[in-house]
């Protein structure tokens, strides 16, 4: 698990209140909505604030990409990354 | 038996009409050793005639014997007073009718109580008895209500006087002569009503005391050849099983219950030890009784009162045990139908969640299903979004789990019962686990102290359950919260309590019981022998060696080592 990786599972279960969890238990491929992790629409909006915040990039809300972005942490990553060093 | 209605109350002093079977409780406030009717009117007399000589228009009354308490009820409204019963004796009651009041009258030892036998005792001719004023409000209740907020509700004598004939008119046969025992507050007004009122109308007689626990009311029971038993739930889903319920088959007559709703499991296990369910009120402080069931989830309206609905479901209420005319809006939501009422919930119990409407008591009926748990509480946490938290007292198979797998598979396993019971959204983020939820004596748990219980960091101390002093030797029991915040990472399959976290609360512990004062400066022949583990209570003997400047500790649960050592203290010298 890279840095990164590490850093958005710790904004995850800070921003949404999942207490009881640790970075540990968050696969990087685990699905973060639906049946995965079990997070909801509005967690979803929760959380893109909070990654625009911490990584100060903007999500495209007419990209379809941006729910692509957020299947799993890995992929959650990924895009910072691509947005971070472009 | 012969039934008055209580404005006559007072009216033919009967002397073979029995009130009490045993003497007063430990302060001996009046003097007979079994109170009978004729008694009563005599005291009451002298004491609305003690009332009227210093003016006195409105008075608070607490009493722990309820024998004293209807003698001070009888007392004062035979003078016209008006009586506020506060709910107990907090200092927050005090204040709430301090200036509302003129005088303090009760069984209290608190400063500003006034004992009513030395009222008594100043007169020797009573006021002539009469008709009491059934028309003004003589009876005032304080409850906290659903917001917090002190309220008090006024009752005439003509109110009480109509749901205690309702009463009779339902349950009058069955009860006969019973005598009357009760594990309820007679401050409030279902034990005011069931426990004292009731019988005094009935000619029935009563227990003095507040029975708190199962063993005192089987106990009382067995001495009585029938008797009926005015309880809670908080009591009735707790009773020992050991206990020989079914010897009182021929004796215990019925058993009430009100404050709450009653579990059915509950429900079913007294009826199979009594040979009858426990029959349920549902009511209020504001409406008095509403409605009645016996094993059933549907409730039938008690006599003289009307049910409706407001177009938000919630129940209305009219009937002859409200002011005339008046309709109360109640804040549960229910369901009308032929075969009765359903209760659905509270409406403030009703939180929204991002728009979506979620019925708090609808999931916490779905946790208490699953087999680890015995009672679970929903609150609205605030922390970002806002979600749902939960409080889980969980069983012995639940401690079990969680002292096996740990707290992490318990939530999972909880959240994971709860899938399909609502949305993702609705699924609890917080949970609080412990063995018991703080139900008071009436058997409720407010929502402000859920969201307490919830928005409280999880500990990080053992609970010091009592301490005493053996030798040099200061010994402490210890409880193991099921919460501990350490158990998380430590570890998170097996939670147990860290070593050094042992000798952490062994130093917290003599600062603030032995009154250690100095630095840690290092340990000797630390040693650990037994896992220390959730829900465990373990003896902490502390000691402290002042020649040598060693905090002596060891821990044993069960007779048996857990851990011990010697710790050394360093007083700084300036």
């Amino acid at each position: 698990m890279s840095q990164l990786e590490l850093d958005i599972k710790n904004l995850i279960i800070d921003a949404l209140g999942l207490e009881d969890m640790s970075a540990n238990d968050i696969d990087s491929q685990q699905a973060l909505f639906g049946d995965g992790l079990g997070l909801d629409s509005v967690d979803a909006l929760e959380l893109g604030l909070a990654i625009q915040k911490r990584y100060g990039i903007k999500l495209d809300a007419e990209s379809k990409d941006t729910r692509e972005h957020f299947a799993n942490v890995a992929k959650l990553a990924a895009f910072i990354n691509s947005h971070q060093t472009a | 038996m012969s039934w008055i209605d209580l404005p006559a109350l007072l009216l033919s002093p009967d002397a073979s009409r029995q009130i009490t079977l045993a003497p007063a409780l430990n302060h001996a406030l009046l003097n007979h050793a079994l109170l009978n009717h004729a008694q009563l009117c005599h005291d009451a007399g002298r004491l609305a005639a003690a009332l009227k000589a210093r003016n006195i228009q409105h008075i608070a009354v607490h009493c722990r014997d309820s024998a004293t308490l209807a003698t001070c009820l009888l007392g004062a409204w035979q003078a016209d007073i008006a009586v506020y019963l506060p709910a107990d004796l907090q200092p927050a009651s005090y204040s709430a009718l301090a200036d509302h009041v003129e005088l303090w009258l009760g069984d209290s030892d608190l400063a500003h109580f006034t004992a009513p036998h030395t009222l008594i005792a100043e007169q020797t001719q009573g006021l002539a008895a009469r008709q009491l004023n059934d028309t003004v409000p003589l009876l005032w209740v304080c409850t906290s209500g659903s917001t917090g907020a002190a309220k008090r509700i006024g009752k005439t004598l003509a109110q009480l006087n109509a749901e205690l004939c309702a009463l009779e008119s339902l349950w009058g046969e069955a009860l006969h002569d019973a005598h009357i025992l009760g594990s309820v507050s007679t401050q409030h007004l279902y034990g005011l009503l069931f426990r004292l009122l009731w019988p005094l109308a009935a000619g029935r007689t009563f227990g003095r005391e507040q029975l708190g626990y199962p063993e005192d009311v089987l106990h009382q029971a067995q001495r009585s050849t029938r008797c009926a038993w005015v309880a809670s739930p908080a009591l009735l889903k707790r009773l020992p099983e050991h206990l020989e319920w079914a010897g009182l088959r021929q004796t215990m007559r019925a058993v009430f219950s009100s404050g709450g709703p009653l579990p059915a499991a509950a429900s079913a296990q007294i009826a199979q030890w009594l040979t009858h369910a426990p029959i349920e009120i549902y009511g209020s402080s504001e409406t008095g009784g509403v409605a009645w069931r016996q094993a059933s989830d549907h409730w039938q309206p008690l006599p003289s009162v009307e049910l409706s609905q407001d177009a938000s479901g919630a129940l209305q209420v009219r009937s002859a045990f409200l002011p005339a005319g008046h309709c109360e809006h109640t804040a549960d939501a229910v369901e009308l139908t032929a075969q009765g009422m359903r209760l659905l919930g509270r409406l403030d119990r009703i939180v929204k969640l991002e728009e979506k409407r979620i019925a708090l008591p609808a999931l916490e009926q779905r946790l208490e299903s699953h087999p680890w748990v015995s009672d679970a509480r929903l609150g609205l946490l605030q922390q970002g979004r806002a979600h749902l938290g939960a409080v889980i007292a969980l069983n012995a198979a639940g401690v079990f789990a969680l002292r096996n797998q740990g707290r992490q598979h318990v939530t999972q396993t909880l959240r994971t019962h709860l899938r399909g019971y609502c949305e993702n959204l609705a699924l609890p983020r917080r949970w609080r686990l412990l063995q018991q939820l703080p139900f008071n004596s009436q058997g409720k748990l407010s929502q402000q102290h859920i969201e307490q219980l919830l928005n409280a960091e999880r500990a990080r101390q053992p609970e010091l359950i009592s301490q005493r002093v053996e030798g040099d030797n200061l010994l402490c029991e210890l409880l193991i919260p099921l919460d501990l915040a350490h158990f998380s990472g430590h570890f998170p399959g097996t939670p147990i309590v860290p070593g050094v976290l042992q000798i952490d609360w062994a130093i917290a512990l003599a600062r603030q019981l032995l009154d250690l004062k100095g630095e840690y400066a290092g340990m000797e022949v630390i040693k650990f022998q037994r896992l220390l583990r959730p829900g465990d209570r373990p003896q902490l003997s502390l000691r402290f060696d002042q020649a040598k400047q060693k905090l002596h500790f060891s821990l044993r649960h069960n007779d048996e080592a857990c851990s011990s050592g010697r710790i050394r203290i360093e007083v700084a010298h300036v």
